[in-house]
C-alpha cells in the first residue's frame, strides 16, 4: 500500500519545512525563554541559526544519516535547537526524561545505540557519568548549562558553545552539507524515537517518522484551531509526544510564539506572567485549577462567595444551554456578561486564562464536571484523543459540545472499534513499530491498523469515547466488569484528591488507593484545627481519612452497588516525579501501585 | 496518654500580613529535650516566640499542661512556668552578672530557694562564679550564652525556650553548653525547647526533633531517626553522596521522608 503525500507548505519533511518557514519568518518572535528573571526573546532567525550550528557541530563530529541524538533536559530554547539541530543533520531524535534515573537512562541510551547526549545541567550530566562505562558507544556529550562544571575535565564532555563554535566553522567550510543532506530527506526517514513508560517492564521505543511528523503539523488549522498570532506555554515535558506536537511541531508550521516555563514549579506564576492564548494541558492541571479557585473561594467573605456562586448559577445555565446545543437567550447572555465583567474575569487574570483561546486537555480522560465548571466561566475546554502510537488523531469541534466525547477523527484519521470493543487507529500519522521489538510492534501495528489498547465506542455523529484502558479493565470475583478510570476520575474531581487507583480484579469487592492533594488538604486541616506536623501524619489523622470517606461516598452515590469502593487507604508517602510510582506526567503508575503497595492493599481485603 | 507539657496546635502566627507559621504542631512531654531544626527564615523563633507570649497568634492554640495560654501577656506565661532564652542571648549589658541572674528571678518570692538555684546555676558554669562582679557587657559571646541560661533558669522553669544557644560560638564552645544543657535535663529534670541550625549537636542532646520549612512543619521523629534521614543528612548535616565527579553541587528534591 503506498503511504498518501503528506505535506505542509509544500514540504514533506520537518527539517525541509524550518528552514523554509524559518527564512520566511526572519525576525519574528519563535520563543521566549526566562533568563535570570527577564523574558529574553528569540527570533526565527536565531532558532534557525542555533539548529544549523548544531547540525554542522554534528556533522564535523562525523554523525551519519539514522545516528541517534539523545536530548535529557528539562524543556528550553536548546532542546529544541538540539531537537531541529539533529533532524537537520539525518540525525534522529530521541528525548529522555530529565526526571529518570540513571538506571532508566541507561535502557534508553542502549536500546537506541545513542552515539551524541544533550544534557541540561551538571545533574544530568552526572547521570550520564554514572553509567558511562555501560555507553561506550557515545561519541560526545554536550552541557547545555556548564554552570558548577568550571574545572571538569572530561574527553567526552564539552559545553554546548564549543559544539556551536564548531559548527559555524564547518558551515563555513561545507556551506551547502546541511542542505544537501535535507533534500535528500524522504517521508519514511525514522525522525525521532519516543520512549512510552512501559507499565511493566522497560520502556519500549516508539519510532516516529518524518511523514508522522507532518501528518500531526497538518492537524493545524482545523482540528488544532492554532495560528501565527498565538502565545504558547510550554511546560509539559518536550520527550512525551503531545506537547512535543502542540510546542515544537505544529509551531513550525503556524508560526505560533513558544514560551516556557521557568521550571516545573513556577508554571503557575509564569502563565499569570504570560497570560498565553493557546495551551495544552493534561487534566491534572486543570483540576489544580480549579481547586485553587475553590478554595480561595471557601475562605473569601460572606459577600464575596455569594456573589461567587450567583455567577456560577449564570454560568452553569449557560453552559447546559451550550452543551444541549442551543443557543442562550439574549437575557441569558445578558446576565454572562455581568458575571463575566464581574467575577470570571478576575478569576481568569488570577490564573493567566484571561486571553486564552485554545486550551487543549489531553494525554489523561477528564472529569466531565470539570469540563463543565470551565465552560461554566466561558472557557470552552477543548479535548484531544492520541497516543505516541498514533499522534493525536480526534480533537473536539469548536463551538460543538459533547462532553464526555474526545470528538471525531482529524481528517484522513480512520477509526474502527474492534469486536472486543478496542479502538483501532489508522491514518498516514502512525508509528513506525517498537524499536529492537519485532514481536511488539506486531502485537500493536496489525494490517496498518494501531491497536490503542483503550476501549471507546463511536456514536452517530462520529465522536469517540473512551471508557478505559484495555487492560486495566477490573473482573471482580462476581464476573462484573469495571472500568476504574470512570470511578477515579469522579474522584479526582475533588479537590483533596490528586489521584486515585480502584482495586479490584478477582477480588470480592472494590477498593481505592488515594493519594491526597498535599496544599488543599493542609489547608483543610488548618482552618478546621486539625493537628498534623508532616505528610505522613497528615495522612494519618482521622479527621482527614474521615474528608476523603466523605469525598468517596458522594462519588459513590453516583454508581451502582456492585461498583461502588468498599475500602480505601491513603498514601502517606509524598511521591515527586523522581518516583517510579509516578507518570513524567505526575500519574499514578497503576501496576506499580498494585505490587509497591500490596500490604496496603490486602490490609483491605483482610477480615 | 498523658498530656504534654506543651502543646501547639495549627499556630498561625502573622507579621502585618505575612504569615511567618503557618500551621504548626508539635508537643513537648514532660522531661524531654525536643529540637526544633530549620534554616534562616524557617519560623523557629516566631515559634518560640508565639509560645512565651511574646508574640500573639492569629490562629491555633498554646496549651500548657493541656489548659490554653495562647495570647497571653508574655510576663503572665512566665510565671506559668515558660521561661525564654532568646536569640542573641540579650543580657542586661550594664548589669552585673549577678544581678542578670538576679533578674531571671523576678517574680519569684521565695529567697532561700533563689539563693539555693543561685549556687546550682554557678556549679553548672562555674565561670559566671568567677565573674559575677562583672558587667554582662564585658562577657565573651559563650559566657552570655551561659548567662542566658542561666538567668533562665533562675526562674525556676517547668519549661525552657532556648533559642538557637550556639548562635556564633566555637565548635567547642558548643560542644560545653550543649553538654550542659543535657546535664540540666538529666539531672534537674528540666524539660527544654530548643530551637537550632546546628543539626548534629542539637539532634544529639534531644530525644525529639522536628524540622520546619518556610513557616510549616516537614517532619518530625525520635532524634537518632532523624540523625540517620537523608534529607537531614544532606540539607543539617552536609554529608552528601559525592557523585561521581568527587563532588556534587546540585540539591536533589527534599522529600523528607
Amino acid at each position: 500500500m503506498t503511504m498518501p503525500e503528506v505535506k505542509s507548505h509544500d514540504c514533506d519533511t520537518l527539517p525541509k519545512l524550518f528552514l523554509k518557514m524559518s527564512a520566511v519568518r526572519g525576525d519574528r518572535i519563535a520563543m521566549r525563554e526566562k533568563d535570570f528573571g527577564i523574558w529574553q526573546s528569540y527570533s526565527w532567525n536565531d532558532y534557525r541559526e542555533y539548529a544549523l550550528a548544531i547540525a554542522n557541530g554534528l556533522l564535523s563530529l562525523g554523525l551519519q544519516r539514522g545516528d541517534v541524538v539523545s536530548i535529557q533536559s528539562e524543556d528550553c530554547k536548546e532542546w529544541l535547537f538540539a531537537d531541529l539541530g539533529g533532524q537537520l543533520a539525518g540525525g534522529v531524535v530521541n528525548g529522555v526524561y530529565p526526571t529518570y534515573q540513571a538506571r532508566q537512562v541507561e535502557h534508553t541510551l542502549i536500546d537506541s545505540n545513542c552515539r551524541y547526549l544533550f544534557v541540561e545541567d551538571e545533574e544530568q550530566l552526572d547521570k550520564f557519568l554514572e553509567i558511562e562505562n555501560e555507553l561506550p558507544d557515545i561519541s560526545k556529550v554536550f552541557v547545555f548549562d556548564w554552570k558548577g562544571l568550571r574545572g571538569f575535565e572530561h574527553e567526552k564532555v564539552v559545553p554546548i558553545e564549543t559544539l556551536y563554535e564548531a559548527g559555524k566553522t564547518y558551515g563555513t567550510q561545507h556551506p551547502h552539507r546541511v542542505e544537501r543532506i535535507v533534500a535528500d530527506g524522504r517521508p519514511d526517514d525514522l525522525a525521532i524515537l519516543i520512549y512510552t513508560s512501559g507499565t511493566t517492564g522497560m520502556p519500549k521505543g516508539s519510532m516516529i517518522s518524518q511523514r508522522y511528523i507532518l501528518f500531526q503539523i497538518n492537524l493545524a488549522p482545523d482540528a488544532v484551531r492554532q495560528t501565527e498570532t498565538d502565545e504558547l506555554l510550554t511546560y509539559l515535558p518536550l520527550c512525551h509526544v503531545a506537547e512535543r506536537i502542540f510546542s515544537a511541531w505544529i509551531p513550525v508550521s503556524t508560526g505560533a510564539t513558544i514560551n516556557f516555563a521557568e521550571n516545573s514549579e513556577t508554571v503557575a506564576q509564569d502563565l499569570v506572567e504570560l497570560s498565553p492564548t493557546y495551551m495544552f494541558a493534561v487534566p491534572r492541571v486543570l483540576e489544580k485549577f480549579y481547586s485553587r479557585i475553590t478554595t480561595a473561594m471557601s475562605e473569601a467573605t460572606w459577600i464575596g462567595r455569594k456573589v461567587f456562586d450567583a455567577a456560577m448559577r449564570v454560568g452553569m445555565r449557560r453552559a447546559e444551554v451550550l452543551i444541549a446545543g442551543e443557543q442562550p437567550t439574549a437575557l441569558l447572555n445578558m446576565q454572562f456578561q455581568l458575571a463575566d465583567r464581574i467575577v470570571f474575569r478576575n478569576i481568569k487574570k488570577a490564573l493567566g486564562l484571561d486571553r486564552i483561546k485554545g486550551l487543549v486537555s489531553g494525554a489523561a480522560p477528564i472529569s466531565r464536571g470539570l469540563l463543565q465548571w470551565f465552560l461554566a466561566m466561558g472557557i470552552p475546554v477543548d479535548e484531544a484523543y492520541g497516543q505516541t502510537e498514533a499522534g493525536v488523531v480526534t480533537a473536539t469541534r469548536q463551538g460543538v459540545i459533547r462532553l464526555g466525547t474526545v470528538g471525531p477523527a482529524a481528517a484522513g484519521v480512520d477509526i474502527e472499534i474492534s469486536d472486543q470493543g478496542e479502538v483501532l487507529l489508522r491514518s498516514p500519522g502512525n508509528f513506525s513499530g517498537y524499536l529492537n521489538q519485532p514481536e511488539k510492534t506486531a502485537e500493536t501495528l496489525v494490517d496498518g491498523w494501531v491497536h490503542t489498547g483503550d476501549i471507546g465506542t463511536l456514536d452517530e455523529e462520529g465522536n469517540l469515547s473512551i471508557t478505559d484502558r484495555l487492560k486495566d479493565i477490573i473482573i471482580t470475583a462476581g464476573g462484573k466488569n469495571i472500568t476504574p478510570s470512570v470511578f477515579e476520575n469522579e474522584l479526582k474531581f475533588s479537590p483533596y484528591v490528586s489521584d486515585a487507583v480502584v482495586i479490584g480484579d478477582k477480588r470480592k469487592y472494590l477498593t481505592c488507593l488515594v493519594m491526597i492533594d498535599q496544599e488543599n488538604v493542609e489547608h483543610y486541616a488548618q482552618t478546621h484545627a486539625i493537628p498534623f506536623t508532616d505528610y505522613k501524619s497528615l495522612c494519618a489523622s482521622k479527621e482527614i481519612v474521615a474528608l476523603i470517606g466523605t469525598e468517596l461516598e458522594r462519588v459513590n452515590e453516583g454508581f451502582s452497588s456492585v461498583e461502588t469502593v468498599k475500602k480505601f487507604r491513603l498514601i502517606d508517602i509524598l511521591l515527586t516525579a523522581e518516583d517510579e510510582e509516578l507518570t513524567p506526567t505526575m500519574k499514578l503508575k497503576r501496576s506499580f501501585v498494585n505490587e509497591k503497595y500490596s500490604n496496603l492493599i490486602e490490609s483491605m481485603y483482610g477480615e | 496518654m498523658t498530656v504534654p507539657l506543651l502543646e501547639l496546635r495549627n499556630i498561625e502566627t502573622f507579621y502585618g500580613p505575612i504569615m511567618a507559621i503557618r500551621g504548626v504542631s508539635l508537643k513537648v512531654l514532660e522531661g524531654e529535650v525536643v529540637t526544633v531544626l530549620g534554616a534562616n527564615g524557617a519560623g523557629k523563633t516566631t515559634l518560640l516566640k508565639t509560645a512565651s507570649g511574646a508574640l500573639d497568634s492569629r490562629k491555633g492554640q498554646v496549651l500548657l499542661d493541656g489548659n490554653e495560654i495562647q495570647n497571653r501577656d508574655p510576663d503572665w506565661v512566665a510565671r506559668q512556668g515558660i521561661a525564654h532564652v532568646p536569640e542573641g542571648r540579650e543580657v542586661f549589658p550594664l548589669l552585673s552578672v549577678a544581678d542578670n541572674l538576679a533578674m531571671g528571678a523576678f517574680n519569684r518570692a521565695d529567697k532561700d530557694a533563689v539563693a539555693k538555684d543561685l549556687e546550682t546555676v554557678y556549679d553548672y558554669f562555674p565561670v559566671l562564679r568567677k565573674l559575677s562582679g562583672k558587667l554582662a557587657v564585658y562577657l565573651s559571646g559563650g559566657q552570655q550564652q551561659m548567662l542566658a541560661i542561666g538567668r533562665g533558669y533562675m526562674a525556676k522553669p517547668r519549661l525552657l525556650l532556648l533559642d538557637e544557644p550556639s548562635l556564633g560560638l566555637s565548635p567547642a564552645l558548643v560542644g560545653e553548653i550543649f553538654a550542659i544543657i543535657q546535664k540540666l535535663n538529666q539531672e534537674q529534670g528540666l524539660t527544654i525547647l530548643l530551637v537550632e541550625q546546628n543539626a548534629n549537636a542539637a539532634l544529639r542532646a534531644s530525644q525529639r526533633g522536628y524540622v520546619m520549612e518556610v513557616g510549616g512543619m516537614v517532619m518530625d521523629g525520635d532524634s537518632d531517626v532523624l540523625l540517620q534521614s537523608d534529607d537531614i543528612r544532606e540539607f543539617y548535616l552536609g554529608k552528601k553522596d559525592e557523585g561521581v565527579r568527587g563532588r556534587r553541587r546540585w540539591k536533589k528534591r527534599k522529600t523528607w521522608r
